[in-house]
């Protein structure tokens, strides 16, 4: 029992379920942070549109008060992972946190690894 | 029914009709019509000869062995008289033959039979059962002259200019006899250009069980083994199209978006806000989300209608605690 938990533990982060080409592909995640961002991203979402529609009885000043406080404690009772804020934009190749540029989804140090060798297509050292 | 539409030319469009029979009578009464026109005016004889030209070819899909220089117009159409005319069509056709200067009778009739004709041509395409140009040519076989009907030819293009139309076409009818008693008529596969195509007996859908899993495993087993690798780049991207990674050229902006409704359904949304009560704030708040939808170009209208369908559940649910207020 416990061996099995070691060893399910051991695996450093789920299996993505195996697609039908042929070519090789990532199956796991960089690591368990990385999958419950993507936890959080599938929930928010899921449940967009129900905050959107709760968010806008909320901030109303047509709406009665009453109503507006029932939405207060609706939204309040949704799962915490259903909403957006907690998303962060980790890198995609190494889950680093910090450092992230968000047109290339990747950390400051893997972007400038990939720049060098010359394998981001348009970047270039800049000079000046 | 031949005569009478075909003995006076009086506008461009005349037609002839024509018969499935043996090749004699049919060509006897067109000699007799011609040899009665041969006393007409020039143009009339151009245009007969426009006329068949465009029969001719007709004509070759029907015989074996085509006469490529008889002028004898040999089409005749086959009329349907089966389907009636729009009233609209007739209508018009008969002001057009008032109209026009001479013989409103002669015209109005070859009108109509030109609309009939249209309107067989477009039945016809819309059975699907034109003119196959495979089956036309896999008839079509290389003529063989002797070379004693090969000097009457020649002799006949000689005195071409001299001769009136009615002596040229006696000569070539004569010529034309032997040749047919050699390939005859009726050898070969019916084309179905003329008679009505029977309808072939529809092939029996064969019911088709759904697939058993042992199918579907064979089926990926089948499709890995023959995937071969991409020979080259092109082989790459064609892959990458079919797999959906790379867009097809050139980009269409709007793949994945069908959106079939018009924009008066997106913006005139107060149809659906019948469930709402006319007056007070709920119905001001509604009127605020119908507005702003109008203006949203990125929703469909099937994606609006389901965010004011929420809102009605929603105000429904707490219909107790609004009466409170």
């Amino acid at each position: 029992m416990a061996a099995a938990a070691l060893c399910w533990a051991l695996r450093v982060a789920r299996q993505v379920l195996p697609s039908a080409c042929p070519r090789q592909v990532r199956s796991y995640y960089v690591d368990w942070r990385m999958l419950r961002d993507v936890k959080r991203r599938k929930m928010a979402y899921e449940y967009a549109d129900e905050r959107l529609r709760i968010n806008a009885i909320r901030k109303n000043s047509i709406l009665p008060k009453e109503l507006q406080e029932v939405a207060d404690k609706e939204i309040a009772a949704l799962p915490r992972d259903s909403c957006p804020v907690r998303i962060r934009n980790r890198c995609v190749l190494t889950s680093r946190p910090r450092g992230v540029k968000r047109r290339w989804r990747l950390s400051r140090i893997v972007f400038r690894h990939f720049a060098d060798h010359a394998q981001m297509s348009g970047v270039q050292r800049a000079m000046w | 029914e031949d005569k009478s539409a075909a003995s006076k030319d009086s506008t461009p469009e005349g037609t002839a009709k024509r018969q499935e029979d043996g090749a004699e009578t049919p060509k006897q009464q067109l000699l007799d019509i011609i040899g009665k026109m041969k006393v007409e005016v020039s143009y009339r004889k151009k245009l007969q000869q426009l006329k068949a030209s465009e029969n001719k070819k007709q004509a070759m899909s029907k015989l074996e062995s085509s006469d490529s220089e008889g002028s004898v117009p040999q089409g005749i159409t086959e009329t349907q008289r089966g389907k009636p005319l729009n009233p609209e069509l007739v209508k018009a056709a008969s002001a057009v033959a008032s109209s026009l200067p001479r013989n409103k009778k002669q015209t109005e009739s070859e009108l109509l039979a030109q609309l009939r004709r249209h309107e067989e041509t477009t039945d016809k395409q819309k059975k699907g059962g034109t003119i196959n140009i495979r089956n036309v040519i896999s008839e079509m076989t290389i003529k063989r002259q002797s070379p004693a009907q090969r000097g009457m030819r020649i002799s006949g293009l000689i005195s071409l200019q001299l001769d009136e139309d009615g002596q040229r076409i006696r000569r070539e009818r004569s010529s034309a006899e032997p040749m047919d008693s050699r390939r005859s008529l009726k050898v070969g596969k019916r084309l179905n250009i003329f008679t009505k195509a029977s309808t072939e007996p529809e092939h029996a859908l064969k019911t088709v069980s759904s697939p058993t899993i042992w199918d579907l495993e064979f089926a990926k087993e089948v499709a890995a083994v023959t995937a071969q690798p991409p020979r080259n780049g092109f082989e790459e991207m064609i892959q990458w199209t079919k797999e959906g990674i790379l867009w097809e050229f050139p980009i269409d902006n709007e793949v994945g978006m069908e959106d079939d409704a018009e924009f008066h359904e997106h913006i005139f949304l107060e149809k659906h806000l019948e469930g709402f009560p006319k007056e007070g704030p709920i119905r001001h708040f509604m009127e605020l989300v119908i507005c702003g939808l109008s203006k949203n170009p990125y929703l469909s209208v099937k994606q609006k209608v389901e965010h004011i369908e929420w809102f009605q559940k929603y105000f429904e649910e707490k219909k107790e605690l609004l009466q409170e207020i």
